[in-house]
């Protein structure tokens, strides 16, 4: 029921408090990871699990039935802070699916969009979620008193990243411009040279960015970490044999867990991290990323910010330098109806498959998310930290274990999605 | 004057209207020194058991859990808001029916699966609830706007337009005059008609506004199926 008589706040006197709240899942969430998730930990058996206990909402459910275009619309829904990424899966899959190949502007325009959404998520996971531990903060926002500088730089950075998601995605969370095939919409040349405009004011917020998270000092944690990321059409890890997408429900296994609602993820029975630090794994280590050091993936997101503005840039100017040309491409004739799409989201890699039946209605859907895969590698991290901080007190440990949690940037909602 | 106590909660959902306030930047930083923010699980560790002033939820109540946090909130909350379509309308995920939940457990889990959730439905079907920020995501000016009236004891209005206006507003060409469906004529207005001017039909995420005409918009398209996406739990 909707109340119709509205009570002012200050004459509102209903309702005074006879009880505190009491709800037991209220007091043990973890804070500042996107989700519901909690440590369990056992101190004397020196154990640790990650108790997952977000709502199920069975998307792979809710897509049955629908019709293909609406999947890109509906499972950008998964999470709002990666919803271009999984409208971008969708799209590849369902595209896949009706053997569509999108134009070079169109590929232009998503990669753009995936720049934007790269920068989004990290801006927010860096400043929001991850370093008020490092500097001794609670919320945020409390950064605007302590360092202002580094806060009116947080503030430009996610206005740009903000404004290349509504530029060409028609709004910063969930995309409008998107269909099978391409866009609706395209921006004008103009809409791009201010984009770009921009994009190149924000340079000094990007390098100071990087500067800041380059000199903190990162907790010491060893851990034997397998690193995998998507390139070119393939699994890549920096340990293993890569495989070729195609074969990725074979090769990542995901497992119940009694104490979860989001399943477990392995890589060939192994456990394994996906994501910025991942990504960065496969490239010149230019900053002294430590790759066993789970924690250091902050360091590895900052350094995305300034690798995905700089890509930006270079999309940008692309478009501006040929014509581009708008066109929405077609299925082919007895296409194959099952597509699989996968994008390097900000969390690693990420699974969309569609089945479709000759009316293009959605038949079938599996999705795997970078935190299904990650949730494994954040339990053995957590236990490897108790291992190693056994002189220290409890509280600090119990402390340090929440902050790796955030290291991994967990999105718990698109794990149970 | 002591500053009225904020809580900001969410149960299942994308989070995508939080990312939206937080996307308010120098606006949150203002409206933040006009209240306490005593609880924000995804913003901040600090946290108050009430009472609150305002409570502002965001998701589905899912799991019992969550249904009975739902409760326990109202008692404690001076006025309790719903953000976003989840909270308001039930959203995407009302869209998987309850008595298909079993089956799609046993699809998606296995049936060695012991589930939480029971069904995902509107914070209206529980509790009752002061005012429905509408929108999949909110739109940020709305929320100010909302919120701004219940800082200075105002009732906060449901817009009285539908999106028609908004998209006239944006410029729009009219989707269903191009054969298009569109739930824009009977949709609560507000959102700056922001899907349609992406080339997108509108949902109808705003909710239903009153008055609506929907015999009138059947004679040009049956809306049933556009329906299903926002309003297979709310009553039309």
């Amino acid at each position: 029921m909707i109340t119709n008589n509205f009570t002012p706040l200050e004459n509102n006197g209903k309702n005074k408090p006879q009880t505190k709240i009491t709800a037991p899942s209220l007091t043990g969430f973890i804070a500042k990871i996107e989700g519901h998730g909690s440590l369990k930990i056992d101190w004397d058996k020196n154990s640790v699990k990650l108790h997952v206990d977000e709502g199920e909402r069975l998307f792979e459910g809710i897509l049955v039935g629908r019709p293909a275009e609406e999947a890109h619309w509906i499972t950008s829904r998964i999470c709002g802070v990666c919803p271009i990424a999984h409208n971008l899966a969708s799209l590849n899959a369902v595209e896949n699916a009706l053997g569509i190949k999108i134009s070079e502007t169109s590929k232009l325009l998503r990669d753009l969009m995936q720049c934007g959404q790269m920068i989004q998520s990290h801006v927010l996971h860096l400043f929001f979620l991850a370093l008020p531990d490092y500097i001794g903060l609670d919320r945020g926002t409390e950064l605007v008193k302590k360092e202002p500088k580094l806060f009116k730089q947080a503030l430009t950075l996610k206005e740009m990243a903000d404004e290349i998601a509504y530029v060409i995605a028609g709004r910063n969370v969930h995309p409008t411009t998107t269909t099978i095939g391409g866009f609706h919409k395209a921006p004008s040349k103009k809409d791009l040279e201010k984009l770009l405009e921009k994009l190149n004011m924000a340079e000094e917020a990007v390098e100071q960015t990087l500067n800041f998270f380059s000199g903190l000092q990162y907790p010491e944690l060893k851990v034997d970490l397998e690193l995998v990321s998507l390139q070119d059409g393939k699994i890549v890890s920096n340990k293993n044999k890569s495989v070729p997408i195609e074969e990725y429900k074979q090769n990542i296994e995901e497992e119940l867990r009694d104490y979860s609602t989001a399943k477990f993820g392995k890589f060939q029975n192994r456990e394994i991290m996906v994501g910025a630090l991942a990504r960065l794994s496969f490239k010149e280590n230019k900053y002294n990323l430590d790759f066993s050091n789970p924690f250091y993936n902050n360091l590895a997101q900052a350094i995305e910010i300034s690798e995905f503005h700089k890509k930006a840039i270079k999309i940008i100017e692309k478009l501006l330098s040929m014509e581009p040309k708008n066109d929405i491409a077609a299925p082919v004739e007895n296409p194959s109806l099952k597509g699989i799409g996968t994008i390097e989201a900000p969390r690693g890699g990420l699974y969309h498959e569609i089945h479709l039946d000759d009316k293009q209605n959605i038949i079938y859907a599996n999705i795997i998310t970078p935190t299904v895969q990650n949730l494994t590698s954040i339990e053995k991290s957590a236990q490897a930290l108790l291992e190693q901080t056994k002189n220290f007190e409890n509280k600090r440990r119990g402390e340090l274990l929440n902050m790796l949690v955030r290291a991994y940037d967990p999105c718990i909602t698109c794990s149970v999605h | 004057m002591e500053k009225p106590k904020i809580a900001i909660y969410d149960f299942t959902d994308c989070e995508g209207c939080e990312v939206k306030l937080i996307s308010l930047r120098e606006k949150l930083l203002l409206l933040e020194k006009k209240v306490e923010i005593v609880n924000w699980r995804l913003g901040q560790e600090k946290f108050e058991p009430g009472p609150y002033d305002l409570t502002i939820i965001e998701g589905t109540p899912i799991t019992p859990e969550e249904v009975k946090l739902l409760k326990e909130l109202r008692e404690n909350s001076k006025i309790l808001v719903a953000l976003g379509a989840c909270a308001g309308l039930g959203g995407i995920p009302a869209m998987m029916p309850e008595k298909d939940r079993k089956m799609w457990y046993e699809k998606i889990y296995t049936s060695q699966y012991h589930p939480r959730g029971i069904d995902a439905v509107p914070l209206s079907a529980h509790v009752s609830v002061d005012f429905i920020i509408h929108g999949c995501p909110v739109d940020e000016d709305e929320v100010l706007n909302a919120i701004e009236c219940i800082l200075s004891n105002k009732k906060p209005n449901y817009r009285d337009y539908s999106v028609c206006y908004d998209c006239k507003l944006a410029n729009n060409v009219c989707r269903l005059l191009n054969d298009k469906q569109c739930l824009g004529p009977i949709t609560q207005g507000g959102c700056k008609a922001i899907c349609v001017s992406g080339g997108s039909p509108c949902y109808g995420c705003f909710g239903i506004r009153e008055e609506a005409n929907i015999s009138a918009l059947k004679k040009i398209f049956d809306p049933v199926e556009l329906l299903k996406m926002f309003h297979t739990k709310t009553k039309l």
